[in-house]
């Protein structure tokens, strides 16, 4: 934190989520909304109407569904990663970024469940996949990726939302005792309800460390399978671009820069939409923008990876399906933005918020380009001679796609509305902090 | 295999035989064809199976049709009749889906508007009289040609016109050259050695293919090539030459000057002809040449004085089965001159087939169209009557070779005013009785009073009505040769039957539009076919419109640029652009017929073609290359395959005490005709997915024929059904056990618990999956469909099954030695073998030890249950 800046109070936090929303944010929400609604037309007629209405086909049987199902998880893995080291490092730069962090990647969790259940041909019977005791004595195949897909996403939503709460207890005590002192007893208890009980009693302080610690440890291990389990939904099949025992490590590399680009944008817009500058000051942008650089670093290096493990390796229907990928275009714009268009953030004069909102929605756009690659162009060569057609994508997928971004941001939205976006406990805690310096000086 | 009946064969007949006996005396109505076996007449359940006729051409092939509740559900071959031998073809088996289109016509029409009830006796009583002009179609079956005689008669002055699209006019006149007589060349294909195909395709669809497909496997014979347009028939040749249209007269005067022919009126030259004729002469008695639509008749004469000269034992001559009657151009003239007032057209649409057939049909007062549809013809019609399907009536038929055969009823006729055509004909003559009457009446005649009635019985059951009418003896006239105009080089519009539509014939049909023909792959519609490099010449990428001029008419066409194409040959597939006839056929393509002169030419000279630069859409399925080189292996002949060594796996190996149900598909037997996937359809309920979706890829075909390139664009064709692996890799993928091995070997497919995930299909290394992207079960949900098999509702998986319907019911009936799958049943040349592994003697097991026998991607460690047996060519891979 830097020093020169007046010492920030809370209150201006809290006072972002109670003042009245401005024309910029009735616009925002106004968008958002739309966007939920066209994701909800786009729903229903997927149920309705089934996956039909989508551009599938033979051999291209999984498209946008599965490249946002693989993109979200990296988005919400890329934030919430960053919101766990902050947490667990004890480091300054997480009074201002993680909780916002956290939020991202809860939304972009709750996103990327939609796809699992959607995607299938008879989405009511997703249940199935469970392991519960059903009358046919029929267990679900544990052999497969996609069991270990249910469970990943599942433990990824629960994780994600626990730590994500579990953070907000404090400030949702803090909300409601503000709400209450200014007589709005109604929003005092719906803010007092998720808040416990909490009344900020050392013993509470105690047990809530812990218990944060704890969820943020847990976050760790769960960021490496979920990317895995979903990279093995390819790496375990026949396909022969697929077929790789580095796909898992790929995408956990790959899928950093389109994470840490989605976080990056949105600090930008909350310094600005909430204005938050005080608490997300310059030097954390700059900390976040050169972790997307190295984050484009580490995917730069998964690329070369897999660039030389494909071309070089004896086996030549691995070379020939990666040869397939390299004549289309995805994969090499994925490359540009989301491995060298980042590297610019290494120069100080480009780390301003005008440039960090594009190259970072251009990194995530970029791994999303990635994910194309290997889900689209990965297959669209078989083993055998078969007719195939391209993969055009519907008006309907687009619609999903647009529509589950717009309720990404209608849930960070309503975050910033009715809850503190920047946790105020710990920036309180700095502020003591700082005091005792000041004293012990 | 030794030709003729086989045990099986002979074992399903005899036990026809005892189940008729015991069902004989039944009370049945007596317009009721008469079941082989069945069980419970009347009920729900019931479940027949009966030998009758259907025709292709107006030539008959015999076939055994599955009725199920009175409803005809499969057509399979007769193994008794010799147009069949068994097997079937795609016109066959889509017979069952045309019974039941809705689309069918069910009242009479008068001027397009429905007519009252009993109002067809005034449109035939305003038939009778003088000047009476009747058009059938070519005309086999003794029945209607004794009718139409009997309506001659009756009517003085009139006229009986035979409507044929797919007449080769130029071939009946050399005929008559060559030997005074009209008669037809029967190639023998197992006694010949070389054969040289001069445009002919006797392996390509036609009334005779699966005669000549099967005798064609058992001899084998060299097979020399040349042609315009590829054909089946030179997909598989050992040598093929794409030749210009203007090139077959020359090649076959300079390959009889090489041999000597005598009579030869004028000599020519050609690159080709000293080593074709080479062939030709080392073969010596054992060659034959044929020629085919779209010769002159000086080539289709040099191809019969050749043969006279080689003495060829591999043909003999028979007169033309649907011989008689007049042309249609006399009739035209006459309806220009407002000569003709009585007008009979009995199942044919030359409105569609005939440029200005139409025009000037609307000057004929009285009309009388009778078919199964409102076409282009039933349209300008005064009268539309509705006919039968031919498995509802009564009527007979002759096959390619004369053969007899009796066609009886196996449904029952919607009722009302539709009609047979021989009980048409017997309104028209004002006679009473049933088309049964009058069938047994001309038989009667033949066979006599005496034992006519075990006769009739036994024909019914057999589904042959006597023996192939017996080689003429006829000898070369010294003046042979007819040379006349040749054709000039230059662009030239040759046009020829669709394989799936023929001429316009079967566009109702769905399975057959949406079927990838077997060369061009184009499905719902077709396409001007050309040279690549008249394609490069010209700028013209696959799809590119362009207008055609010919003679004065023009139209607009996309073009295909097809390998194998002869350089400025712009083949014209008939059978599209088709106006009227029912939602399926109607607008697809473009209507090549409209170009074609009205003698019936099949290849015309002078064709202009113009880009307009628009683009048309065509739904060309055509396959890219595998990752994986061999999928279709081909080598020399005597050489050996490896044989298939296991590999490792960490999957548990299963053990199969009882049956291992396998099938083995031989590439070097299989000829492309797609029977096997269109018995596919039929059998297992495959749904019609349309032109939008078979555009997206997302057709549902069980079984693909993949067709792989060979040098001399000729092709090697892959039947590829699901491979049953033993180490399935779309097994251990799927979530919720949807898909699962069974204790024979059978990759089993639980439709009810599939949720739709389409792993399994990723993990699919042959691509045989298909997914219901949209719910296509009402559309199925026809009597036609098999009740055997269920329907797949939206967002499931399906595949092939291995038939394991039929292996159940072979088990229920304690004959589990004799199950075949729909496409082994179909094929004709029996490329795909089905059966036991377990069972040492079976055809699969033995096709396994086979030195050809390979598995594909058996790198991967699949170990399919469907093997192959490598293809065998001059020169190997």
């Amino acid at each position: 934190m830097s020093t020169d800046t007046p010492p920030p109070s809370t209150a201006r936090v809290a006072e972002a989520a109670l003042r009245p929303l401005g024309w910029g944010g009735w616009l925002g929400f106004a968008l958002a909304g739309t966007g939920v609604v066209v994701l909800a037309i786009a729903v229903a007629r997927l149920l309705w109407v089934g996956i039909g209405v989508w551009g599938n086909n033979i051999p291209h049987v999984w498209g946008f569904d599965l490249i946002a199902y693989a993109w979200w998880i990296g988005v919400a893995n890329a934030a919430s990663l960053f919101a766990a080291v902050l947490v667990l490092r004890r480091h300054g730069l997480r009074t201002a970024v993680n909780r916002f962090a956290e939020a991202a990647a809860l939304a972009a969790v709750l996103a990327a469940a939609l796809y699992p259940i959607l995607h299938l041909g008879r989405p009511w019977l997703f249940y199935w996949t469970l392991p519960y005791p059903s009358t046919w004595g029929l267990w679900p195949q544990f052999g497969s990726t996609l069991v270990w897909d249910f469970w990943g996403i599942s433990a990824h939503v629960l994780v994600t939302s626990m730590f994500w709460y579990v953070g907000l207890i404090p400030d949702l005590a803090t909300l409601r005792d503000r709400a209450a002192r200014r007589g709005r007893i109604g929003l005092a208890r719906a803010y007092g309800l998720p808040a416990l009980g909490w009344r900020g009693s050392v013993a509470h302080w105690h047990r809530h460390q812990a218990a944060y610690r704890m969820v943020a440890a847990l976050v760790l291990p769960l960021l490496l399978s979920a990317q895995t389990v979903v990279a093995l939904e390819f790496a375990v099949t026949v396909v022969a671009d697929w077929h790789q025992a580095r796909l898992p490590l790929h995408f956990i590399a790959t899928g950093l820069p389109s994470g840490l680009g989605i976080v990056l944008a949105l600090a930008v817009a909350l310094r600005h939409g909430l204005s938050l500058r005080e608490f997300v000051d310059r030097g954390d942008m700059d900390l976040l923008a050169r972790l997307l650089a190295a984050a484009g670093i580490a995917a730069l290096l998964a690329w070369m990876h897999e660039a030389g493990t494909a071309l070089l390796q004896e086996d030549g229907t691995t070379r020939d399906a990666f040869l397939v990928r390299l004549a289309g275009p995805a994969w090499w714009i994925a490359v540009v933005m989301s491995g060298l268009l980042p590297q610019l953030f290494w120069w100080q004069k480009l780390r301003r918020d005008l440039i960090f909102v594009p190259i970072g929605l251009l990194a995530a756009a970029g791994v999303w380009l990635d994910r194309w690659s290997l889900v689209v162009d990965g297959v669209s060569r078989p083993r055998v001679p078969f007719p195939v057609t391209a993969y055009a994508p519907s008006g309907d997928e687009w619609a999903l796609l647009l529509g589950s971004a717009s309720f990404f941001a209608f849930a960070l939205l309503c975050f910033g509305r009715f809850l503190p976006a920047v946790s105020m406990f710990e920036t309180r805690h700095e502020e003591s902090e700082q005091e005792l310096e000041e004293e012990e000086r | 295999m030794s030709g003729g009946a086989t045990r099986r064969d002979a074992l399903r007949v005899m036990g026809a035989s005892i189940a008729l006996s015991a069902l004989a005396g039944c009370d049945e109505p007596d317009e009721f064809g008469h079941p082989l076996h069945g069980r419970g007449r009347g009920v729900a359940s019931e479940d027949a199976v009966f030998a009758t006729t259907l025709e292709l051409d107006g030539l008959g092939r015999g076939v055994l049709v599955r009725t199920r509740g009175g409803h005809p559900i499969k057509v399979e071959g007769n193994p008794r009749h010799p147009a069949s031998l068994g097997a079937s073809d795609v016109f066959l088996e889509s017979a069952p889906l045309s019974l039941h289109a809705p689309e069918r016509s069910r009242q009479a029409l008068q001027h397009g508007r429905p007519a009252a009830p009993g109002a067809s006796r005034d449109a035939f009583n305003g038939l009778r009289g003088e000047g009476l002009r009747i058009v059938t179609g070519p005309l086999s079956s003794p029945t209607l040609r004794r009718l139409v005689a009997e309506a001659l008669a009756a009517n003085p002055g009139s006229t009986w016109h035979v409507h044929d699209p797919m007449a080769d006019p130029a071939s009946q006149a050399a005929a008559l050259a060559a030997f005074g007589e009209a008669v037809e060349v029967l190639p023998d294909l197992r006694a010949a050695r070389t054969m040289l195909c001069l445009g002919a395709d006797p392996l390509g669809h036609g009334p005779a293919q699966l005669a000549l497909a099967r005798a064609w496997q058992a001899g084998r014979p060299r097979l020399l090539v040349a042609e315009a347009s590829p054909s089946l028939t030179g997909a598989r040749a050992d040598r093929r030459l794409a030749l210009h249209p203007a090139e077959f007269e020359p090649l076959a005067r300079a390959i009889a000057t090489e041999l000597g022919v005598a009579g030869l009126v004028a000599g020519a030259a050609h690159p080709a002809a000293a080593s074709l004729a080479a062939s030709l002469r080392e073969a010596g008695s054992e060659a034959l040449i044929l020629t085919g639509r779209g010769q002159s008749a000086a080539v289709h004469a040099i191809a019969h004085a050749i043969n006279a000269h080689l003495g060829s034992r591999a043909l003999r001559f028979v007169p033309a089965p649907a011989a008689g009657g007049a042309e249609m151009a006399p009739l035209e003239e006459a309806m220009r001159a407002n000569e003709v007032s009585r007008l009979l057209l009995l199942d044919v649409n030359p409105a569609h087939d005939r440029a200005g057939f139409a025009a000037a049909m609307g000057r004929v007062v009285h009309s009388v169209h009778i078919a199964e549809r409102v076409d282009e013809t039933g349209r300008v019609a005064s009268w539309h009557l509705p006919l039968n399907h031919p498995l509802e009536s009564w009527g007979d038929s002759r096959a390619f070779d004369g053969t007899p055969s009796i066609r009886q009823p196996v449904a029952r006729s919607p009722g009302g005013e539709v009609m047979g055509a021989v009980e048409a004909l017997l309104a028209l003559l004002g006679w009473e009785g049933t088309g049964r009457d009058a069938v047994r009446e001309t038989w009667r005649g033949a066979w006599g009073e005496g034992d006519f009635e075990s006769k009739w019985e036994e024909a019914l059951e057999a589904g042959v009505a006597g023996e192939s009418v017996p080689a003429a003896s006829l000898a070369l006239r010294a003046d042979w040769d007819l040379p006349g105009r040749p054709i000039p080089p230059g662009l030239a519009a040759h046009f020829a039957p669709d394989p799936h539509l023929r001429a316009g014939a079967f566009a109702h049909e769905a399975w057959l539009q949406e079927l990838p023909r077997p060369l061009t792959r184009l499905s719902w519609g077709n396409a001007a076919l050309v040279a690549p490099e008249t394609a490069a010449r010209l700028g013209l990428a696959p799809g590119d419109e362009v207008e055609l001029s010919l003679g004065g008419e023009s139209l607009r066409a996309p073009v295909l640029p097809l390998a194998g194409q002869a350089v400025d040959c712009v083949t014209l597939p008939l059978g599209f652009g088709r106006r009227a006839g029912g939602p399926v056929g109607e607008g697809r393509g473009f209507h090549a017929a409209a170009l074609r002169p009205a003698d019936g030419a099949w290849v015309v000279p002078d064709l202009t073609l113009r880009p307009t630069g628009r683009r048309v859409a065509l739904i060309a399925r055509e396959s890219q290359p595998g990752l994986e080189p061999d999928a279709a292996k081909v080598i020399g002949p005597g050489e050996r395959l490896p044989p298939f060594a296991p590999t490792p796996s960490l999957h548990q190996p299963w053990s199969y005490p009882g049956a291992a149900w396998a099938m083995a598909i031989d590439l070097d037997a299989c000829i492309g005709c797609n029977a096997c996937a269109i018995a596919c359809q039929a059998e297992n309920n495959v749904p019609v997915v349309g032109p939008e979706d078979m555009a997206r890829g997302r057709g549902l075909h069980w079984l693909r024929v993949e067709k792989h390139d060979r040098p001399e664009d000729r092709s090697v064709f892959q039947p590829v059904p699901c491979m049953h692996c033993e180490k399935a890799p779309c097994e251990p993928v799927c979530p919720v056990n949807a898909t699962l091995h069974d204790h024979e070997g059978l990759n089993a497919m639980v439709y009810p618990r599939c949720i739709g995930t389409r792993t399994c299909s990723n993990n699919c290394p042959y691509k045989v999956r298909r997914f219901n992207f949209e719910d296509h079960r009402r559309r199925v949900d026809t009597p036609a469909r098999n009740p055997d098999v269920a329907l797949r509702p939206r967002g499931v998986m399906e595949k092939c099954t291995y038939c394991t319907h039929r292996i159940q019911a072979a088990r229920a009936e304690g004959r589990l030695d004799t199950v075949e799958t729909a496409c082994a049943r179909a094929c004709p040349t029996r490329a795909i073998l089905f059966g036991d592994l377990n069972e040492p003697q079976s055809d699969v097991a033995r096709a396994r030890q086979d030195p050809r026998s390979y598995l594909m991607l058996e790198q991967l460690g699949t170990r399919p249950r469907t093997s192959y047996l490598a293809r065998v060519e001059e020169g190997g891979a």
